[in-house]
């Protein structure tokens, strides 16, 4: 799992990565709690015995004090500071100006004044180091003081250890914890990007997209599978009402044409005088109209479904539309209308010869029908990088910008105007096989003028 | 001339076999594969007309039968469903044509005919020379004159001109141009072709007093000199 395949900043925002965060403060939370037990129930305990000690030496020599004066006090203190085996208890007495009486330290500690209190310094030893004590100072008769004290050394090193310990330990899990989390996101990340990326597959109209299944059987996948049985309904009702539409249409052209067999029939049998004839031509040239409308529809709807991708090969998008330019020639030349085909070069793509013949046909068939006497219509192909252009521009009156996003629309047909002698449908099947090809189909005024083009990737083969 | 109809549709079957018959074609019918498939294997018919989908056998496989016993009766295949890919299976199989229902009858008729004629010219050698009328073509040398005067003809005049030379006499619909000459199978709904069929009729019906090419109202175009009908002569 690359990091750089992931944008880091969207992740930090990321659901996922919060929690995470979330669940990071917690930790360290616990993990404090956690030593703060720990070192009542040791480093505390330890304070508490020593704390224990020491009072009780104080309330001893208190009491020797009391019981023998001055010189008793004094006394017992040299004797305790001679007495080898306890080495590690300091006792200092001094008088008002801490000038020292009895005791094992050459000096009283400098500030450690206040009596009844904790302190804690260090004690400079024989060997140049130091060592620290805990100490408590208690005040004797008129402006003497007695000092008690504890060389701690075992218990400052446990402290220092302690210390290291939670600085490393709350470190680890902070550390633990953020990587973690970061991971566990981008693994989120993962699963919600691919139901976006099919999701956004599907907005762009491949409804075919399903959202790819880990097995983990975790909520994502559920959501996943839940999607997916939505999507399998959407489809079937889409495909549904295709379908009621293709059954309209067909069962709508079943009828029609018998009734144009029928009018053909009467037509060739001759026995009609003239007016009855030319009305029965009418009625075939309507018929045959009609016809047309409904072999356009089934014809965008059988495109829509998807049907021809199966039998995409690799064809020459040039020569497609040189054959497509050398069928319209004629038409032009006949309305006065200059045809240009700029498509000397082989441009091969994945697609349909007869589908983008029938859509760059369409195109030019509209143009040559709109362009004024002695207009042009120019067929291109620009080559890009990962995809071909194909370019109708014309001379003619162009589109009105606010009918513009109307062709860009499904099954929307333009006003009366320029739809008169077409089905108006024309655009609409150029828009079907260019989204079979996984192109784009972009509608510009050019003013004057309007200019189609069709965007195809160059191989759909991994589109699929 | 002998046809064989294999439609289990009876509106259908009776629908072609009357215009046929009225063509002077005579005409048998079966409504189902097994029998059309017996017909097809102990009779001789010029064209078989076969629907794709039939009770028993299909017409698919009917086709293949027939090929597999090496019996090369043209056949044109009906089919209701329009598909892409049916018009491709139904060439793989070996059938000749294939027409998507419904359909126009005189689509149908030119089509019949189209293959009934294409059945009298492979029985003789195939000729480099192609004449109606005054008027020859050269397919070797790619030349073309009308009465000892050369024509001269872009190359899709030329195709258009060989299609219609093959088809002498005949019907020949806008979807046949566009499929023979353009390969083309779809319809483009407009008049196209008819523009390279006036342009090619100016030059070589033009200053003749006879014309060669005319159009055949609501059909389409027939390339015939005036005296000979082969159309209203299918035997």
């Amino acid at each position: 799992m690359a990091l750089d395949t992931v944008n880091v900043r969207l992740l930090l925002r990321t659901s996922t990565f919060q929690l995470s965060v979330r669940y990071m403060l917690l930790f360290t939370i616990s993990v404090l709690v956690l030593f703060g037990i720990l070192y009542w129930s040791t480093v505390g305990s330890l304070y508490r015995e020593i704390n224990a000690t020491i009072e009780a030496e104080i309330s001893g020599l208190a009491e020797q004090y009391e019981r023998q004066g001055l010189s008793g006090l004094i006394d017992v203190v040299a004797k305790r500071v001679q007495r080898k085996q306890d080495e590690r208890s300091i006792y200092l007495f001094a008088d008002s100006s801490l000038r020292l009486l009895a005791g094992n330290m050459d000096h009283w500690p400098q500030d450690l004044l206040a009596t009844g209190r904790w302190f804690e310094f260090n004690k400079a030893t024989a060997n140049g180091g130091t060592v620290p004590v805990r100490a408590k100072v208690l005040s004797v008769g008129r402006n003497l003081r007695l000092l008690v004290g504890r060389e701690i050394h075992e218990l400052a090193e446990l402290k220092r250890v302690f210390k290291r310990a939670a600085i490393l330990g709350i470190g680890a899990v902070l550390l633990v914890a953020f990587t973690g989390g970061l991971f566990i996101s981008i693994a989120a990340e993962r699963r919600v990007s691919m139901i976006n990326r099919t999701a956004r597959q599907i907005i762009e109209g491949d409804l075919s997209q399903r959202i790819p299944l880990i097995g983990s059987r975790d909520e994502y996948d559920s959501l996943a599978i839940n999607i997916n049985a939505m999507l399998d309904q959407i489809e079937a009702l889409l495909s549904g009402i295709r379908h009621v539409g293709d059954s309209i249409a067909h069962d709508l052209k079943t009828p029609l044409t018998r009734l144009r067999n029928k009018l053909e029939e009467l037509s060739v049998d001759g026995s009609r005088d003239g007016t009855q004839q030319i009305g029965l031509n009418k009625c075939i040239e309507e018929s045959d109209r009609l016809l047309a409308t409904f072999n356009a529809l089934l014809r965008i709807a059988q495109i829509e479904s998807g049907a021809y991708r199966s039998a995409f090969r690799t064809i020459d998008l040039a020569e497609i539309a040189r054959d497509a330019f050398d069928l319209y020639q004629p038409t032009a030349e006949e309305k006065q209308i200059t045809l240009a085909c700029h498509c000397d070069y082989t441009e091969r793509l994945f697609g349909d010869r007869e589908l983008l013949a029938q859509a760059i046909m369409n195109l030019l068939d509209n143009s040559i029908k709109y362009v004024p006497v002695g207009g042009h219509v120019e067929l291109a192909i620009q080559s890009e990088s990962d995809r071909v252009k194909l370019t109708v521009a014309d001379s003619g009156p162009g589109i009105p910008e606010d009918e513009i996003t109307n062709v860009e629309r499904r099954f929307v047909r333009l006003d009366q105007a320029r739809s008169e002698s077409g089905n108006g449908l024309g655009l609409t099947l150029v828009r079907a096989v260019v989204e079979q090809h996984r192109g784009r189909m972009i509608v510009e005024n050019t003013d004057p003028g309007l200019r189609v083009s069709l965007e195809l990737p160059r191989s759909t083969l991994g589109a699929q | 001339m002998r046809l064989l109809i294999i439609e289990d549709d009876k509106n259908v079957a009776s629908f072609v076999s009357k215009g046929l018959q009225q063509a002077g074609y005579m005409v048998d019918i079966a409504d189902n594969g097994k029998d059309g498939l017996f017909l097809a294997t102990t009779e001789t018919y010029d064209v078989i007309i076969a629907d794709r989908m039939l009770p028993g056998v299909d017409g698919l496989t009917i086709i293949r039968t027939l090929r597999a016993s090496d019996i090369t009766i043209p056949v044109i295949i009906l089919s209701a469903l329009g598909e892409v890919d049916d018009r491709v299976d139904g060439l793989k199989s070996g059938g000749d044509d294939y027409l998507a229902k419904p359909f126009a009858f005189s689509e149908l008729h030119a089509r019949v005919e189209a293959l009934t004629r294409r059945q009298r010219d492979s029985r003789g050698a195939e000729s480099s020379v192609l004449e109606i009328g005054d008027l020859r073509m050269d397919l070797l040398r790619r030349q073309v004159e009308r009465a000892g005067r050369k024509i001269e003809l872009q190359p899709k005049e030329f195709e258009l001109l060989e299609f219609l030379m093959r088809h002498g006499g005949q019907v020949v619909t806008r979807t046949m141009l566009l499929e023979g000459v353009w390969r083309y199978h779809f319809d483009p709904q407009t008049n196209v072709i008819d523009v390279h069929i006036s342009r090619l009729r100016a030059k070589i019906d033009k200053g003749f007093e006879q014309p060669l090419l005319h159009t055949v109202r609501g059909a389409g175009y027939r390339l015939e000199t005036g005296d000979v009908n082969l159309s209203s002569d299918p035997a």
